[in-house]
């Protein structure tokens, strides 16, 4: 187990990153489409096609699809607690994406609201 | 200005995608369950393992409920930061150890008890900040 442990670690680190990338791809292409936030199932339908004939889009899905099938060998060779555990480094890659590539302003509250939900979640999992 | 702070119809969005995100991972270890894997050392292996999970129904429910959660996500998305949406969206983390006690009767560790603390006070940060964003850029 010992010498496989660092081999998950490794590929779990690898989907989080390709996810990281999926979600910068999905949210860039809706911030590019200016949707008005609304409850009204036709424009949705509208929103979701424009969305899906954005090439960008499509690059994100490709990264989707490696996260999914190098997720899908973590989760044959690694226990699911442990696998969600080490997972939480995802929520770090997505705050670090959101500050240095969308630019999003992120407060001292999001930060260590971030980081207590890592830690949180580590002992959610690991328990 | 409203409309992109965390409101409660969003918060609702975020729960019903959680909820349909672990279904997602419910089936996609069951799809992974049904194959007849050894150990995955190399690609040839590995093969071995997509071609049984691809073959096994729960894949394709698994994959039905992606498509459900990618329109649910992308609403949510046009609405909130990533930062503060993909944070929000560890509530899972609560509901999992609520739902185990309430409805499987499940005896909760302390220290798990302790790590859905940690993560609701996350949440509620996460969900102060963009307030305190909008506020700002008033």
């Amino acid at each position: 187990m010992k010498e496989g442990l660092l081999l998950v670690l490794f590929l779990i680190a690898l989907t989080s990153l390709c996810d990281t990338i999926n979600q910068l791809f999905l949210k860039s292409t809706i911030d590019s489409l200016n949707f008005t936030p609304t409850f009204n199932i036709v424009k949705i339908f509208k929103f979701i096609f424009q969305l899906l004939i954005t090439p960008r889009l499509w690059l994100g899905f490709v990264f989707s699809l490696i996260s999914l099938c190098i997720w899908l060998v973590v989760l044959s060779k690694a226990d699911l607690n442990f696998a969600f555990s080490a997972d939480s480094m995802h929520y770090i890659f997505i705050a670090l994406a959101s500050r240095f590539v969308l630019k999003e302003k992120m407060g001292f509250n999001r930060w260590l609201g971030t980081g207590l939900i890592v830690v949180g979640i580590i002992f959610v999992s690991l328990s | 200005m409203f409309k992109k702070k965390v409101t409660f119809k969003i918060l609702l969005l975020l729960i019903a995608s959680d909820i349909l995100e672990t279904t997602v991972h419910f089936f996609f270890k069951k799809s992974t369950l049904g194959a007849n894997h050894g150990q995955v050392t190399d690609l040839a292996t590995a093969a071995v393992l997509w071609k049984a999970v691809f073959c096994s129904p729960f894949f394709w429910v698994g994959l039905a409920a992606v498509v459900s959660v990618f329109v649910l996500w992308s609403l949510i998305l046009s609405k909130i930061d990533l930062s503060v949406a993909v944070p929000i969206a560890s509530f899972s983390y609560i509901l999992v150890p609520v739902v185990s006690i309430i409805f499987l009767h499940e005896q909760i560790t302390v220290l798990r008890w302790l790590g859905v603390f940690f993560v609701l006070a996350g949440v509620i940060l996460v969900s102060l900040s963009s307030k305190e964003r909008m506020e700002q850029a008033k």
